[in-house]
């Protein structure tokens, strides 16, 4: 179903974004009751639904919600309207990523950029290189310094990054992609 | 059988011994596993929070490799991988525009034809049960399991296709034919919390610690899992949990293929045992495992 100009401007957008129609949402709850993370956010997934099928976007936004979904898929599996919650919150992140000022969990999108910058550099997840540098960055640089020592003595943590080989690629592919989405 | 590996970026260091253990179980069932040439980062959960065709592309890349290399099946152990992998072949497939997309990002057209499996899914293929029956030399008996899914290895059932959705049983059949007990609760599939590790380690820690009290009150003596990412926090975490919620669990973590291993006669080394941070030890010598 294609949504009409009476539904407003913000279904619609999202519509456009990731296919999918919030306006078939009737408020079941079974999203919420399902949610592990539900209890940590300011509007419970039943609740984004409604705000987003008013098109209250800054109480969309202010909630922090969709950086507080852990995309654990429990909803979409749950959902009788076989609506694809995690794909909308995709898209809700992807549209409003850069508007810091209104996010009240900032170190998630800053923790996926940093995420992808050492990806985009070694191919591979640098692990130690991002919790360093994303707890500095959350000014927080003695976070889990607790758990360091024992994954280090066991081999499990990393000092220096493995290159890819296929990271040349990679980075061929980003730029092409970039390209694609300035397109339009 | 030959399969294509993409071990992950988890397998080459915090998960080292789920490698160890997964290459050790394979050699003793037949399965030939060839890493998969130059392969990168699936995204994980970063990509498709900034990028839709991003998040499609980086999985693209490695099975493209695996596919230009002539092979038909590939292996994730790691859900995190299997699940953006999986959603990747489903879009190529079905979604026109985005494989117009992907294929203008590419030199390499990729066709989706390589299948993707988690290494339950292997387990669960005809005859394997009784060929892994038939490799026990040490059963588990007497060791109580409660076996842990994790969230996206049978979610969501249209992109996932293994197993039953809400209450998944692969991972206790395969414990029953090793000879071990495997207990029946309702925590197989909540979400240990591992996208937010980093960032609100808060949630993390109440949902981990949810879920090791749930296997305590079952009288669970290990939890055996099959995805680093909820090995990582339920057993790297469990200091902190028990530190914060003032409880000791002390339940070793021990990944599927490590129980699968030391039941076929692997010696614990072999199989990274001593690389868990709660130790398996008081759990595996009460059976005479260790």
């Amino acid at each position: 179903m294609e949504l009409t100009e009476r539904s407003g401007r913000l279904p619609r957008r999202l519509q456009r974004i990731t296919g999918e129609n919030v306006m078939l949402c009737y408020q079941c709850r079974k999203c919420t009751l399902g949610c592990p993370s539900a209890y940590a956010m300011r509007l419970k997934p039943h609740e984004l639904m409604r705000a987003l099928q008013l098109g209250l976007e800054d109480q969309v936004l202010w909630s922090g919600t969709m950086w507080i979904c852990l995309s654990c898929e429990t909803c979409n599996t749950r959902c009788p309207q076989d609506i694809n919650i995690v794909s909308l919150i995709d898209g809700l992140r992807t549209y409003y990523f850069d508007w810091e000022y209104y996010n009240p969990v900032r170190e998630l999108p800053m923790m996926h950029r940093l995420f992808l910058k050492l990806v985009r550099r070694f191919g591979r997840v640098y692990e130690l290189g991002l919790v360093l540098i994303l707890n500095l960055k959350m000014l927080n640089p003695l976070k889990d310094i607790d758990l360091a020592l024992p994954m280090f003595l066991r081999g499990k943590l990393k000092l220096f990054p493995h290159r890819s080989e296929g990271v040349k690629e990679l980075r061929t592919v980003m730029s092409r992609l970039e390209a694609m989405e300035d397109e339009r | 059988m030959r399969y294509a590996y993409f071990p992950g970026c988890s397998l080459g260091a915090t998960a080292s011994d789920y490698d160890l253990s997964l290459r050790a179980v394979c050699r003793a069932l037949d399965i030939e596993l060839v890493e998969v040439r130059d392969w990168v980062c699936c995204g994980a959960s970063s990509a498709h929070a900034t990028s839709h065709l991003l998040s499609i592309a980086m999985p693209v890349l490695s099975l493209s490799h695996a596919e230009a290399d002539g092979f038909e099946r590939l292996i994730a152990p790691c859900l995190a991988c299997l699940s953006r992998f999986k959603a990747a072949n489903r879009e190529m497939q079905e979604d026109p525009t985005v494989r117009e997309k992907i294929h203008r990002a590419f030199d390499y057209q990729y066709r989706a034809t390589v299948k993707v499996y988690h290494p339950l899914e292997v387990m669960m293929e005809e005859g394997m049960v009784g060929k892994i029956r038939s490799r026990v030399r040490k059963k588990l008996s007497g060791l109580k399991v409660a076996c842990y899914y994790g969230c996206v290895l049978t979610r969501p059932p249209k992109v996932a296709q293994f197993d039953i959705c809400e209450d998944p049983q692969s991972m206790d059949s395969v414990i029953r034919a090793l000879g071990g007990e495997s207990l029946d609760w309702s925590y197989k599939t909540e979400c240990c919390g591992v996208s937010m590790t980093l960032t609100r380690s808060d949630i993390v820690l109440k949902l981990s610690s949810d879920i090791l009290r749930a296997a305590k009150e079952l009288g669970a003596d290990a939890i055996a899992v099959c995805c680093p990412l909820c090995q990582a926090n339920l057993d790297s975490r469990q200091i902190q949990i028990e530190e914060k919620y003032g409880v000791h669990y002390g339940i070793p973590i021990i990944y599927f293929t490590q129980l699968m291993g030391l039941a076929f006669g692997a010696f614990p080394r072999e199989l990274g045992l001593e690389k868990l941070i709660t130790s398996p030890r008081t759990a595996l010598e009460v059976c005479g495992l260790m």
